[in-house]
């Protein structure tokens, strides 16, 4: 009994430790994100220090010029995050409008190749995003595409429908046959019924799904960095806080808070999705 | 579907697959320029193009600092893989055991998996910091005091492989543990029966019947570490030296620093090559384990 009671502290400690290790590193960056920039600096590292709202004005330029370390410096990180939001939420509704009826035909019709095209789809999963970039730059350049949001939203479509027809297939399959066929005997065309029946049945799904291809979009940082100039997404701005002169941990701190915290809440409402979602809909 | 006329799904068909080929097609005649690209001698902001075949990967052939990136590209790839697989495995189980605090924390361990990676990297650069770094100070306390992290071209590729590990050691412990939630408790009992051990059932039971899921979050994670760029820019951009210039990081200082295009797709090409191969070598054996157990 005693051995039991042994067993199960040590794995209830175990559970804490990967806890932990997996926890603290964010709790920490929140905590630097409250700090001075004196306390952030310090070594050893202060763990008690009176928190301060300094590095969020700095980071959305609302504080005034004299009262803070960085002069007259803008940043204006609400603009990086605007345009994030936009690119992502574009390229989620492009995914959906061109995407679920690619993933309806590949669930419920039987044609020639219908595997090939799939596959081929997956296959972008494989793809190297770079290699595509380069000739993309090109093309933007030429066409005037660099900087825009319409030229980002489709070019995240390399990131995004793959995933919206793979899921989508993958949950137009869970839903029964049966229903379709009763409702074409009574005389529903087909665009009727993907519409009225099919559709309505697939919303909770398409929402998980959506919440998901939209991290992927926020998380893009390669395509950002080479095609974008002043609407920069979110990684790519991060970035730039690290490249000036003087010490940027505390802004950083949090503008790295600010990335963190909107697929943070968007996953605590669909975090029954997310296995089905990282896998391709491998795993349901 | 017999019920429905064959006639007007034709239309249907063709309507709801065009959207997704055409914007998907585009993407694949980009990829076939990069190709084209890669065989020629194209240079930013020069009108000149000329084709000049293998040239770009007979050059890269010869260079040390290519060779130095696909082994650099390979060692984090696999490495940052096998631990994530052998960790995932272990938080998996810890996971699944009957343990009343595993139940209450499981969503705490999917975090790092919604963090952008970029995000991820900077986070870890500000706490690797070797003379202020939170990382370091915790080092003190067993013996080991000004670890370089990032700034060593000695550790930096133990750094990202590390930051790697802690970012998708989930993706591992969650596949993984969809796979032993498959696993019913009369399988288990039915080996107990017969008289095998914890471990044995754990051999030659379990670690058979979640394989296909250890291979398929490995066969995901491959393919994205052998491409992964956001961590490794965003923490040491190559370096120092060459020391974790891995083959996306290399392309693309060669094109949009050195503004060498034709260059810059070669690596790419060799990069994707890398990634197909290890993934169609993954993806038989995940075919095999899976057919082994069903």
């Amino acid at each position: 009994m005693s051995m039991k009671f042994f067993t199960a502290t040590l794995l209830n400690v175990l559970v804490v430790v990967v806890v932990v290790v997996h926890a603290f590193p964010i709790i920490w960056i929140v905590m630097n994100s409250f700090k001075e920039a004196a306390d952030i600096n310090a070594y050893p590292p202060v763990f008690l220090f009176k928190p301060t709202l300094e590095n969020y004005k700095v980071l959305f330029d609302l504080a005034d010029a004299e009262a803070t370390n960085y002069g007259t410096l803008k940043i204006d990180f609400l603009k990086p995050v605007l345009s994030s939001v936009i690119i992502s939420v574009g390229a989620v509704l492009l995914s959906l409008i061109a995407g679920v009826p690619a993933g309806y035909a590949l669930a419920r019709f039987d044609f020639r190749g219908k595997e090939d095209l799939a596959f081929f789809i997956l296959g972008f999963r494989f793809a190297p995003v770079l290699l595509v970039i380069i000739p993309m730059f090109q093309f933007f350049q030429a066409v005037g595409l660099t900087d825009t949001y319409f030229g980002m939203i489709w070019v995240y479509q390399l990131i995004t429908l793959p995933m919206i027809i793979w899921l989508s297939r993958s949950y137009v399959e869970d839903i029964p046959l049966e229903i379709e066929e009763a409702a074409a005997i009574c005389g529903a065309k087909r665009p009727q019924i993907m519409l009225q029946v099919v559709l309505p049945l697939l919303r909770p799904g398409l929402v998980g799904a959506s919440l998901l291809v939209f991290l992927l979009a926020w998380h893009n940082f390669a395509l950002g960095l080479i095609l974008t100039a002043k609407n920069t997404p979110v990684t790519v701005a991060l970035l730039k806080l690290l490249n000036p002169g003087i010490s940027f941990y505390p802004v950083m701190s949090a503008g790295l808070v600010v990335s963190m915290i909107v697929p943070i809440c968007l996953i605590i409402l669909g975090q029954r999705h997310l296995e089905r979602g990282l896998t391709f809909g491998a795993l349901k | 579907m017999n019920h429905i006329k064959a006639k007007s799904g034709n239309a249907f068909l063709l309507i709801s697959l065009l959207p997704a080929v055409l914007i998907l097609g585009g993407f694949v005649v980009l990829f076939f320029w990069g190709f084209y690209q890669s065989l020629t001698d194209m240079r930013f902001g020069r009108a000149r193009v000329d084709f000049e075949g293998f040239g770009n990967y007979a050059r890269l052939f010869g260079k040390v600092r290519f060779w130095d990136s696909v082994s650099a590209t390979a060692i984090y790839a696999f490495t940052a893989v096998a631990c994530e697989a052998f960790l995932g495995l272990a938080i998996a189980k810890l996971f699944n055991a009957k343990v009343l605090l595993a139940k209450w924390f499981r969503p705490a361990i999917l975090l790092p998996l919604v963090l952008p990676p970029l995000s991820v990297a900077l986070m870890w650069t500000t706490m690797m910091n070797p003379g202020t770094g939170v990382l370091n100070y915790f080092l003190n306390f067993i013996g080991i005091s000004n670890f370089p992290w990032t700034s060593s071209a000695d550790t930096a590729m133990f750094a990202v492989i590390f930051i790697d590990i802690w970012t998708f050691t989930p993706f591992f412990a969650l596949i993984i543990f969809a796979g032993l939630r498959g696993i019913t408790p009369d399988i288990i009992e039915g080996a107990r029966m017969n008289g095998t051990k914890a471990w044995g059932t754990f051999w030659r039971i379990e670690l058979p019947l979640v394989l296909p899921y250890i291979l398929l979050a490995a066969l995901f994670r491959l393919i994205d570490s052998l491409n992964q760029f956001d961590i490794i820019f965003g923490t040491t951009q190559g370096g120092p030296g060459s020391a974790t210039d891995v083959l996306s990081v290399s392309a693309y200082f060669t094109a949009f620093q050195n503004l060498y295009f034709g260059r810059g797709a070669a690596i790419m090409i060799v990069n994707w090559v890398m990634v197909l191969t290890s993934a169609m070598v993954v993806a038989k054996l995940w075919q095999y384990a899976r057919k082994r157990v069903s």
